[in-house]
């Protein structure tokens, strides 16, 4: 049941989105590390609006836009690395921070274990991110198969 | 009353035994009608129903037909409520059309109240997938603060955030937000939009989202640290407020920049979830986000308050706790992490070149704010983050972000009244003043950014000694940001007044009307100082020129230093108009917090416009609420 905590998102159509948004049949949707946010003219925009991200806002959507999803982390848990790449990657650096919790969370890891989680995420941190042109996606793929190698974490991804 | 409705409830009760679920609403419509369950607060509340202008008058807020029931819907709350029950007894087949699926809210505030008798069951599958998903054990009031750059967001912003489980240290980013805003035309440009956003013109709708997307926005991207206080909403009034938000699905409100803003509608959102609370009706003219905080805050509703720090708050602190001497070495890392193989960073003490590393890549990553992803600066950050990695147990182990500013519902009252005495040329008067809005740079400070000015309608009167009353000043907008320049943060201060003063021409005061802006930079020399100097430009309106309209080029500089209770601001400004005449000013503004709703202001005004010079003496007494 926790896992559905990060199940379906409820998808904003607003520019902002729209850099996230499903890329095509081959899963290429995932932000690159270091990838840059949208224009500034837009953000200007977005920022003047008090923070409307468009219409469409409670329109949902549990699609898997091609990419293959083991089932574990699901598409809000998805999206949330695919947006926040940058800050997981320093909060892995540094083996602690909200945005390594986020993804354990994501992923459903027990509270217990969450310690586990960024030890094995920070002393792996090479595997992880291998170079810096990694992309979310590829992440995710690294992240799920250095879990299922340790004994405390492997249950979240089996 | 309560007697009467019990009684027809238990006659209804009894008929509803019977096999006939055709009159069911009629029935129950019997029972609404013997209550007068329309005027009840809790229905005008969830049908967004305001008092008309005529006593027994209402018009619902929501500008959106898909919200109604009946065709007199917006106006009849009677009418609408006897549709709603009608609506109820629709055959299930509808599904999520039915009523009962659209308004759930609705229904189960009537079922409360009525006995609604054997109701069709549609599936609602829309809904309870939403109510699946859309989990909450808290909700949160979040203000993301002022952000200067961009004039309507200065004024600050609220929504909520929806919390499920134990939501502490990063499960909150996956928490949902639930936000009111305008849905703009992006192709609107910045006066178009400032227009659009006080005349109502822009449609505003409730947005339900991530909570992760919020903190990107504001705490990434616009470098707004957020504020967010905890509200004690129980278990039935937290379903309450999921229930509605359903309800408010894609439901078109006209967004109004004052009053019918993001923070009024959340207002309104919390007064649904807790019958009886009136948090609204104190915003008749204008709703401050700050102030609906507060407003919250009275109404006993908040219990705590939690810090996010904006990514350039945590970068500034980060480099504070750098020796000064090694500020140089974050910009050439940031520019070349072989650097930390020279020998002087070699031997640095493990803490040091931790910290060193971090605040080079975080400062490196700020750099990149609202940039297209670069390669070179992408192999450097990630340089520098397999470096932090190798340091990172070095780091000293508490470095939580803290609040720079004191948190912004401990700043002044929004609104101020002044009342002041002034001597000018051997002429005497008092002065009546009264602000809406908001803060000025030698004003107490707590809760605000040092160097922000924010003023929107400000009217200052003047009572000779005859009597008479005349205008002294109007502000209608009166923006000033100074943002310190140095190493690392590079920018730009500016200024924007307009509105009608005081001005001596030919050796008589005239009431002109001006518009003013100024671009330029600041620096801050001292702790709690910022020295700033623009250059500037006026178009002034004034009945003592042969040619009244009159464009005006020059220069303004000044001090602004922050001495705990006493604030100076020294300003010094010199202007040319097109028709060759000079002006140059002087003002010395000392301002003394007596407390924090109160202050004494000493003002100095010396104005050297030909032929002669003037001096002008104030001392007022500010009141703020």
């Amino acid at each position: 049941m926790k896992k559905l905590m990060a199940g379906a998102v409820l998808l904003a159509v607003s520019s902002a989105a729209s850099a996230v948004a499903p890329g095509g049949p081959n899963c290429g949707w995932g932000n690159m590390l270091f990838e840059g946010k949208s224009g500034t003219g837009a953000h200007f925009l977005a920022s003047t609006t008090n923070g409307t991200s468009g219409n469409n806002t409670f329109g949902m959507t549990s699609g898997t836009n091609g990419c293959s999803v083991s089932g574990t982390l699901t598409y809000g848990g998805r999206a949330m690395i695919n947006a926040m790449l940058n800050e997981f990657t320093e909060d892995v650096a540094v083996g602690q921070g909200d945005t390594l919790t986020a993804v354990a969370v994501a992923l459903g890891v027990e509270k217990e274990d969450r310690a586990a989680f960024a030890q094995v995420t920070h002393e792996n941190f090479g595997v992880l991110f291998p170079n810096e042109n990694v992309t979310a996606d590829e992440v995710i793929a690294n992240l799920e198969t250095l879990m299922l190698a340790d004994a405390r974490l492997a249950k979240y991804v089996a | 009353m309560h007697t009467m409705r019990a009684f027809v409830s238990s006659l209804l009760s009894l008929l509803a035994m019977l096999p006939a679920a055709a009159w069911s609403a009629d029935d129950a419509w019997a029972q609404a009608q013997a209550s007068h369950l329309w005027q009840r607060d809790e229905w005008l509340k969830l049908v967004h129903y305001k008092a008309g202008a005529w006593a027994g008058t209402w018009r619902s807020d929501a500008d959106d037909p898909r919200f109604f029931l009946a065709d007199t819907g917006p106006q009849d709350p009677r009418a609408e409520l006897a549709a709603t029950l009608a609506a109820f007894a629709a055959p299930a087949e509808l599904g999520d059309a039915h009523a009962q699926c659209r308004f759930v809210a609705r229904l189960s505030w009537l079922r409360s109240e009525l006995e609604l008798g054997e109701l069709s069951q549609p599936d609602c599958a829309g809904y309870r997938k939403f109510r699946d998903l859309v989990q909450a054990t808290r909700v949160v009031l979040v203000f993301p603060s002022y952000y200067l750059n961009s004039p309507s967001s200065m004024f600050g912003h609220t929504l909520l955030r929806l919390d499920s489980g134990e939501a502490d240290g990063g499960s909150e980013y996956l928490s949902f937000a639930v936000n009111f805003g305008a849905i703009v035309d992006p192709g609107d440009n910045g006066l178009f939009f400032a227009l659009k956003g006080l005349t109502g013109a822009y449609p505003g709708q409730f947005a339900v989202d991530h909570y992760y997307k919020k903190i990107q926005e504001y705490n990434h991207g616009e470098n707004r640290d957020i504020w967010e206080y905890p509200l004690d909403l129980s278990a039935p009034e937290t379903e309450r407020l999921i229930q509605h938000l359903w309800e408010l699905r894609e439901i078109e409100f006209a967004y109004y920049f004052f009053d019918e803003n993001c923070s009024y509608r959340v207002l309104e959102l919390l007064e649904v979830a807790r019958p009886g609370i009136d948090l609204t009706s104190a915003f008749p003219l204008t709703a401050i986000p700050i102030d609906t905080v507060r407003a919250v805050q009275r109404a006993g509703a908040v219990q705590g308050k939690h810090f996010r720090a904006a990514k350039g708050t945590v970068l500034k602190q980060r480099l504070a706790a750098l020796p000064p001497e090694l500020h140089e070495v974050v910009v050439e890392l940031s520019l070349s992490p072989e650097r930390l193989d020279d020998d002087d960073l070699q031997a640095l003490d493990p803490a040091t070149r931790a910290q060193l590393i971090e605040a080079a890549y975080k400062y490196l990553r700020y750099t990149q704010t609202d940039a297209a992803r670069d390669p070179a600066v992408a192999q450097r950050s990630f340089r520098l983050l397999q470096a932090l990695r190798r340091q990172a147990a070095e780091l000293p182990g508490d470095d939580a972000p803290v609040d720079p500013d004191r948190s912004p519902d401990l700043s002044h009252g929004s609104r101020r009244l002044a009342a002041g005495l002034w001597t000018e040329e051997e002429r005497e008067y008092l002065s009546l003043g009264l602000r809406l809005s908001l803060h000025s740079l030698q004003e107490n400070r707590a809760g605000f950014p040092l160097g922000a000015q924010i003023n929107l309608g400000n009217v200052d009167l003047r009572v000779e000694d005859d009597g008479r009353l005349d205008l002294n000043r109007l502000d209608l907008i009166d923006i000033v940001s100074l943002s310190p320049r140095d190493r690392f943060f590079k920018p730009l201060s500016w200024a924007v007044r307009t509105g009608v003063e005081r001005q001596w021409t030919g050796g008589r005061e005239h009431r002109v009307a001006h518009v003013n802006g100024g671009a330029g930079a600041s620096r801050a020399p001292w702790p709690g100082a910022l020295v700033y100097s623009l250059a500037t430009a006026r178009l002034e309106y004034n009945h003592g020129y042969a040619d009244r309209l009159q464009p005006a080029t020059g220069l303004r500089g000044g001090l602004l230093q922050d001495l705990g209770a006493l604030t100076l601001h020294w300003d010094l400004g010199a202007e040319k108009f097109a028709n060759g005449e000079t002006r140059v000013r002087a003002e010395l503004r000392h301002n003394l917090r007596l407390s924090r709703h109160q202050a004494l202001h000493l003002e100095l005004l010396w104005r050297d416009q030909q032929p002669e010079d003037t001096l002008a003496v104030g001392l007022r007494y500010q009141y703020y609420y």
